[in-house]
């Protein structure tokens, strides 16, 4: 038997008490990864639309914080930016959350300008893309296909309208997965906003530098007031739906993490006071102070680990739960990284440490012949 | 070995006074018993010898070393002293033989030697086929030598048994007692032992009274 064993036995001597505990962390432990893995799959996934699509630039109205940037008049300002060096398209791009069919929850609706580069990217699996710009034809995304329970040459009704349903694709982002796409044109019709785009995406040739975005940004803020030129990137981390899921994320790791620590850190207090005595006696046999907080903090730190492994295997599952419910389908991505699931062990180990380092410190200080006198 | 220069030991701001002025010595190999009233300072004494308390003031000398000069009092314990208690100590989810190799922990070495050491020591005392038993089904006997293993497993200068048999019967004791005498005689071992049981005291080279936080002048014999 060596510290750690020993420390192993004490945890397994109060077996409800340490499986409890355990599941406190577990629970908090699973929430931050649920939530921090889906406000991450949140940006990955529109960064990864918006590289899908080959988009370089982006152009928004200055003030846009909203899930997408609210809608403004292209026509002239697109005009202007076709004629900057280096590019070769601009594009306009609407979108809205909308009701399709009767029960079904709402999805992302996509306008895209007809025959644009925006389309390219999609990967039928069925049909075609729509032969026009003005006829009611749509695609569908594989997941929103599902959801919806449509396949090619079903109608589905938007916003009153009938629409027919040309092709069925897929693309690497779950967002445009879970989407029905049209044009812009059909787009602009059936939310009433003629003539208006949320964003104009800028794909240059090429040839174009780093330099040359940095001076495309440059001269939209000093010659067009009131718009703002990013990268598909900084639009991501500006969207408040993002920034939004990244706070709460944030908040619940902090609460969770002080929730954690305090579990651990009232559990080995009831511990070492129902030791006391043989606290004493380890200290009598010649115990260095320092093993006595090894030997504390070894127990609450496995403590906190084996939470934080539960923890990481219920929070992945309450994540994939969360991705199937109905609502969120096709909206929300878990993302886990290696580096991730490390740093939510790291993030264990310390709460052990900062639970269990008073009790042990306290444990530590305790006076061997009063110790030893407890009842 | 030990020499307690005008020892005085309180507790509660000096409310309470558990060891008044004490002078004493013990001599290397020495067995040394301690007898008095309830209350009169018998462990605290010893627990002053056994740095487990700071005396108040007066001072204390392990071979010639003041123990106001030990800087790590826990690493002086583990090197010098063996500790037997009434109440035997032992932790009762650990199996005897844990009970023996939890004192080694944190001492340099391979715990495989500390194992094999506390092996070797239960089965001296006649513990061979006890050491995977737990506290709860040994006899009191059986506990105490346990304890008094675990005492020896650091090789101490010297065993501090607080009352040791004042938990068992007779058969126990005297199982007790000869393995104490047996130590004793093998490696030369001092003990100072706090006892009301004259069996044990009878044993002792020298029998030491107190009274009142004070050793009783003129009560001390050899034997
Ligand atoms: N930690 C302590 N705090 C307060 N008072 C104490 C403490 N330890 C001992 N005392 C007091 O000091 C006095 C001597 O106690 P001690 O335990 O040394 O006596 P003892 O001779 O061992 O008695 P017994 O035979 O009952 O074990 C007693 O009055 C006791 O109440
Ligand atoms: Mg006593």
């Amino acid at each position: 038997m060596n510290l750690f064993g020993f420390a192993l036995g004490n945890l397994y001597r109060r077996p409800a008490r340490s499986s409890l505990t355990i599941a406190a962390i577990s629970l908090g432990v699973a929430s931050i990864v649920a939530l921090t893995s889906i406000a991450w799959g949140f940006e990955a996934s529109w960064q990864r639309a918006n590289d899908a699509r080959g988009t370089d630039l982006i152009v928004t109205r200055l003030a846009s914080e909203n899930a997408m940037p609210s809608p403004f008049l292209a026509d002239k300002l697109q005009a202007t930016l076709k004629g900057y060096p280096h590019v070769q398209e601009v594009v306009g791009l609407l979108s809205e959350m909308l009701s399709v069919g009767d029960n079904a929850p709402p999805v992302f609706v996509f306008g895209w300008e007809y025959r644009s580069y925006l389309w390219q990217h999609l990967r039928l699996i069925d049909g075609h893309l729509p032969a026009n710009d003005t006829d009611a034809d749509i695609v569908l995304g594989s997941l929103a296909a599902e959801l919806l329970h449509k396949k090619v040459g079903d109608s589905v009704e938007i916003e009153g309208r009938q629409f027919l349903i040309r092709g069925i694709f897929d693309s690497p982002a779950v967002v445009e997965n879970g989407a029905v796409v049209m044009t812009l044109t059909l787009a602009q019709q059936i939310t009433d906003k003629p003539g208006k785009v949320n964003i104009l995406n800028i794909k240059l040739d090429d040839h174009a530098s780093d330099s040359v975005i940095d001076d495309f940004k440059t001269r939209v803020r000093e010659t067009l007031p009131g718009y703002l030129a990013i990268t598909s990137g900084e639009l991501v981390r500006k969207n408040a739906v993002v920034r939004i899921s990244k706070a709460m994320s944030n908040a619940t790791t902090l609460i969770a993490s002080l929730v954690g620590a305090l579990v651990v850190f009232n559990t080995m207090l009831m511990s070492i006071n129902e030791r006391t005595r043989e606290i004493g006696l380890l200290l009598a046999l010649g115990w260095q102070r320092q093993t006595i907080v090894k030997l504390i903090v070894s127990e609450s730190v496995v403590l906190s680990l084996a939470g934080g492994l539960a923890g990481i295997l219920i929070g992945i599952a309450i994540a994939g739960g969360l991705e199937h419910v109905e609502l969120m389908r096709g909206k929300i991505e878990a993302v886990f990284s290696m580096p991730f699931l490390i740093a939510i062990l790291g993030l264990s180990v310390v709460l052990g440490v900062a639970g269990g380092l008073y009790p042990a410190l306290k444990a530590a200080r305790m006076l061997p012949s009063q110790a030893l006198r407890q009842e | 070995m030990v020499r307690i220069e005008n020892v005085a030991l309180h507790f509660d701001d000096g409310k309470t006074t558990a060891l008044n002025g004490i002078s004493a010595t013990v001599e290397e190999g020495e067995f040394v018993a301690i007898v008095g009233p309830s209350g009169c300072g018998k462990s605290s004494l010893l627990n002053v010898i056994g740095t487990l308390e700071r005396p108040t003031t007066g001072e204390v000398y392990f071979r010639c070393q003041p123990y106001s000069n030990i800087a790590d009092a826990s690493l002086f314990r583990r090197q010098h002293f063996g500790f037997i208690f009434q109440s035997f100590h032992l932790i009762p989810t650990l199996s005897a033989l844990d009970n023996v190799v939890v004192a080694t922990i944190g001492c340099p070495g391979p715990a495989r030697e500390h194992t094999q050491r506390a092996r070797q020591l239960l089965a001296q005392l006649g513990l061979r086929d006890r050491i995977d038993h737990f506290p709860r089904t040994m006899s009191g006997g059986e506990r105490q030598r346990v304890a008094i293993a675990r005492a020896l497993i650091n090789n101490p200068d010297l065993i501090l048994a607080d009352e040791p048999t004042g938990s068992l019967d007779s058969v126990s004791t005297e199982q007790v007692l000869g393995v104490i005498s047996e130590i004793r005689q093998q490696r030369g071992i001092s003990i100072v032992v706090v006892t009301h049981d004259p069996e044990v005291s009878g044993r002792a080279d020298r029998v030491v009274s107190m009274r009142d936080g004070k050793i009783e002048p003129g009560k001390e014999y050899r034997q």
